[in-house]
């Protein structure tokens, strides 16, 4: 039963985002773009010249090249090398497939958790709710980013600058996760409330299903298609929170970069003239960034979901 | 009204005691006094003493009722760097940012209403569009990067030789497309005015606003999109409103419809949002002041996190989580006063 | 010459995927005092006529041919500039909902002066004593404290009031009411009406009642318009087409009101709906829902024809007319 309704909601809205798909040149431009990044991301060991994060390969009599055009630049490093003499095409692929594996890894995290609290608050009602969309509320007044930015301090505090480096991945998953949670558990509750009227919910109740039941089973699937569309939104809000949480010291180490932490070890030497190293991969980033925003914003034209405004 | 401001003040109480208990607990599960007290040359019996002494074997809600009664007179702790009270380092620090919020509001505000109501009325302009399209590029870049950016048109300075100089229109296309720099792009300057006690300010040399303009535009450039966005929207969905076209039929004119009728209407959720994106600003602060050695709250806060200065760190946080209350519930209050619907019970009419 | 006259005119809203039709061929006129009633089911296109005189069709609607003529100058060919002239100067409008017609953060006065001012050169303090004495006029208690009071401090029977109010601020020709009190209580319903139509007697300004109740423009109107799906299926005198509707759908309309049904029986239904603007079918709009159709009804659009006072566009009456001059021709 639970396949049959996934399987034909998943068919209508196949037929009806592929036909507007089809229609609009920007999201399938966007499209394009997006999964080419994603595909060198996930390929970058095959397709980067060299291993950014393998010391011995690294010369620094190749410091500071600058990209092929310029003047004395090496056809070796077609986009020039950084302060430490690493290939700047190399350490770019592995920095998006870092930024990438954040961003996605931070969306499934707070998705998982702002369904859960989502369908509490607007199943459960009553104290639940009023507790949970306050601390949502208290927490986004404080913008995400600033919750992130003290939680990742503490956590830097707590474990040391090494330690932390190590695990910084994760580390970054969880609190750009836990820090933008409230987004769609916003989402979630005000779609769970717009079904909970409706009368298949009554009716699994009259049937007598059991409370996580009827939520998972018949509530959730309704409710998707929001969570969809903020979730894509969101995968760039959290590639742009790790690049800040990096560029502040607080996210990816240099030796294993993302692309905010590229950003951030370029910076020192725009001042001398070497301004690729940082606006390279801080070209990349908006790129990737803005594709992404503008296939959230098709998606939301297209699924018109019901979003929770303000 | 009486009642609409004893609830939202108590609201605010609450987040505040929420706060100092994370402040707290980041206090005592970091911070370890001794160790910058006395140092290793301390026997453990005499460790022991000064911990009895100091009440950090108190029952842990002694510990917090006495850091909060602290808190409550001013007394945020001793930072270890500055070896000063964290506030006063904080006092130090605040006119910097200060001014850098009310720079960027100052642009945030004279661009984003024209331009917002502007997208509104004319949908279908080909301003409008390119407003738009901009503004969604300008929501994907990220503040550090539009600050490094405008620092190396405005500060560095870029020199174009993409076209041949044979001519005379390739010479003047590499001319116009190379810019000068010279801005600065470190630090406010030495030309400060003392307003009062350790409050300085560079609103009023030369200097200081030539300083105030890169890091000014690039923490504003965060937000303008944003505004614009919400205020096309708004004005967008209160022109398709009853008493709109009822003021069309009346015969006003539509300079009177759209800039009274239109846009009073329109300002009242943008003054909430807005108000709640000001103290979101303080955020971006951080990056921004990060990006030009900017002397604030910001750059310091930053700092006490790579000196682990934990005092410093949660004082920080205690001031900022006071800035986020206090401007919330302004924003409450004056959206009640503006607001002829809402009766200040609390309760919209 | 009439007040208003309307000829052929035609309104269009454009939407993706081409125009559609949203007033076909409407033509009326109104004389100077003159009461008109405006009738028909939702969606039958009475708001859009009456908002199309004063050319403020919302978007995507335009007109898309016809004119309107206000004392013999064509108000849909006029210059937006213009047209201000005659809005709420000349004609003035009524709308559905007091709630939301009122601006919510302007004081009654600022709403009340501006109109005055959009129309008038005069001092705020001459044009409050304008507003003050029309508040009295439509019997509003103590209106100078009325002034300095925001909409929302009002009862919806008292913004109505307000509304009327202002309509009657710059003592117009014409006054396009669009279904005045249906947003009102029934109990201050008739009340609202009956003032209406005092001041527009007092007055002697021409009415445009837009209503679906038919009740209320057998009392109001002296002449009526019944609307169908974007186009005028009869007009005439008020009380002839009370008394003896031609049209089908007319017919159906007054047997379905409870004062024709016997005490405790059902209520007469026309079977179906109204097709949308999406797709109007062939012919007579009306034809699927018609027991007298024919395939002639399905293929073309009737014109009009005339039976005593009243215009009626259908073949059905063509058809008894024609029967009845044979009837006449044959025993003379």
């Amino acid at each position: 039963m639970m396949t049959a309704t996934v399987s034909r909601w998943a068919r209508v809205r196949d037929s009806f985002l592929w036909y507007s798909f089809k229609r609009d040149k920007v999201a399938i431009a966007s499209f394009i773009v997006l999964l080419a990044m994603v595909l060198s991301a996930i390929f970058a060991p095959l397709l980067a010249p060299t291993d950014p994060y393998d010391l011995a390969l690294i010369d620094i009599m190749n410091s500071e090249l600058p990209p092929v055009g310029m003047s004395g630049a090496d056809g070796a490093f077609p986009l020039g090398t950084d302060a430490q003499g690493r290939d700047m095409l190399s350490t770019i692929l592995y920095g998006t497939r870092v930024s990438l594996m954040i961003g996605f890894g931070a969306v499934i995290l707070q998705a998982a958790l702002g369904i859960m609290f989502g369908l509490l608050a607007g199943y459960l009602g009553g104290r639940v709710d009023a507790i949970l969309m306050r601390i949502a509320d208290v927490q986004l007044s404080f913008s995400t980013l600033m919750v992130a930015i003290i939680v990742g301090a503490v956590f830097k505090a707590s474990f040391g600058s090494l330690m932390f480096g190590e695990i910084a991945i994760y580390m970054l998953i969880f609190i750009i996760g836990v820090a933008e949670w409230p987004q769609i558990a916003r989402t979630v509750r005000a779609s769970v409330l717009a079904e909970k009227k409706k009368e298949y919910v009554d009716a699994a109740k009259v049937m007598g299903f059991r409370t996580n039941r009827i939520m998972f089973r018949h509530i959730l699937p309704n409710t998707l298609s929001p969570i969809f569309v903020i979730g894509t939104v969101q995968i760039a809000n959290a590639i742009i929170s790790e690049a800040a949480l990096s560029f502040l010291g607080l996210g990816m180490p240099e030796t294993q970069p993302s692309l905010g932490s590229l950003i951030k070890s370029g910076f020192d030497y725009i001042q001398s003239g070497s301004w690729w190293i940082t606006l390279l991969p801080g070209l990349v980033l908006v790129v990737l960034v803005l594709v992404i925003n503008l296939l959230g914003d098709w998606l939301r034209d297209v699924m018109n979901p019901r979003l929770y405004k303000g | 009204m009486l009642a609409f401001l004893v609830q939202r003040i108590s609201q605010a109480f609450l987040v505040m005691f929420v706060i100092s208990m994370i402040a707290f607990a980041i206090q005592d599960g970091l911070g370890d006094p001794l160790q910058e007290l006395v140092g290793m040359s301390v026997s453990l019996e005499e460790r022991d003493a000064i911990r009895e002494d100091m009440g950090l074997n108190d029952p842990i809600y002694v510990q917090y009722a006495r850091f909060a009664g602290n808190a409550l007179q001013g007394d945020l702790g001793i930072s270890y760097f500055y070896g000063k009270p964290t506030l006063q380092v904080i006092a130090e620090h605040l006119p910097a940012t200060l001014e850098l919020v009310i720079g960027a509001s100052l642009i945030i505000l004279v661009f984003s209403v024209p331009i917002g109501v502007y997208a509104a009325i004319r949908p279908q302009a080909f301003l409008s569009k390119f407003f738009m399209s901009i503004s969604t590029v300008g929501i994907s870049i990220p503040v550090f990067l539009t600050a490094i950016v405008l620092i190396q048109l405005f500060s560095i300075g870029v020199t174009i030789e993409l076209f041949p100089t044979e001519t005379g229109w390739g010479t003047w296309l590499n001319g116009a497309l190379s810019t000068d720099g010279g801005l600065p792009s470190y630090g406010r300057g030495d030309e400060l005015t003392h307003l009062f006690g350790t409050w300085t300010s560079g609103f009023f040399s030369w200097d200081g606003l030539w300083h105030l303009v890169l890091p000014c535009v690039s923490l504003a450039s965060i937000m303008l999109p944003l505004f614009i966005r919400l205020i096309r929207a708004e004005m967008m969905e209160v022109l398709q409103s009853d008493y709109i076209r009822y003021a069309r039929a009346k015969g006003l004119s539509s300079g009177r419809i759209n800039f009274l009728h239109a846009l009073k209407n329109t300002m009242l959720p943008v003054i909430t949002v807005g108000g709640v994106q000001l103290g979101i600003m303080v955020a971006y602060t951080i990056l921004t002041e990060t990006v030009f050695q900017w002397p604030g709250m910001g750059l310091m806060f930053l700092e006490a996190i790579t000196r682990s200065d934990i005092p410093l760190i949660v004082a920080y946080l205690m001031v900022v989580g006071l800035v986020f209350v206090i401007t919330n519930t302004i924003v409450d209050l004056i959206y009640g006063l503006v607001n002829p619907t809402v009766k200040l019970t609390g309760k919209k009419a | 010459m009439a007040l208003l006259e309307v000829k052929n005119l035609d309104v269009r809203f454009a939407v993706r995927g081409g125009d559609l039709t949203a007033l076909r061929g409407i033509s009326f006129s109104l004389d100077k005092g003159e009461r008109l009633g405006l009738v028909g089911e939702s969606g039958a296109g009475k708001s859009v006529a009456a908002f199309s005189i004063l050319n403020l069709i919302a978007q995507p609607g335009y007109i898309a041919g016809g004119q309107i003529l206000f004392e013999g100058k064509d108000l849909a060919a006029m210059s937006e500039r213009e047209l201000r002239k005659i809005r709420g100067n000349r004609i003035a409008m009524i709308f559905q909902d007091p709630m939301m017609t009122l601006n919510p953060v302007l004081t009654i006065g600022t709403q009340m002066v501006e109109a005055i001012k959009a129309h008038r050169r005069i001092s705020t303090k001459d044009a409050r004593a304008i507003a003050v004495d029309k508040l009295r006029k439509v019997q509003i208690p103590s209106p100078e404290k009325r002034l300095d009071q925001y909409p929302h401090e009002l009862s919806g029977g008292m913004r109505q009031r307000v509304i009327i109010a202002i309509a009657l601020l710059l003592d117009p020709e014409i006054i396009i009411a669009d279904e005045p009190t249906t947003a009102l209580d029934v109990t201050i319903q008739a009340e609202i009406m009956a003032l209406l139509l005092d001041l527009c007697e007092q007055e002697n300004v021409a009415l445009m009642l837009i209503t679906h109740d038919l009740g209320v423009v057998s009392q109001v109107s002296q002449r009526m318009l019944v609307m169908y799906s974007g186009r005028i299926i009869e007009q005439g005198p008020t009380r002839e087409i009370i008394n003896d509707a031609q049209h089908p759908y007319t017919q159906g309309l007054i047997n379905a009101l409870p004062q024709m049904g016997e005490p405790g029986a059902r209520l007469f239904q026309i079977p179906g709906a109204m097709p949308s603007l999406k797709n109007v079918p062939s012919g007579c709009p009306f034809n699927p829902r018609c027991s007298f159709a024919t395939d002639e009804c399905r293929r073309t659009m009737p014109e009009y024809v005339r039976a005593g006072n009243v215009d009626v566009a259908c073949y059905e009456v063509e058809r008894l007319i024609a029967q009845e001059q044979q009837a006449r021709e044959v025993t003379p």
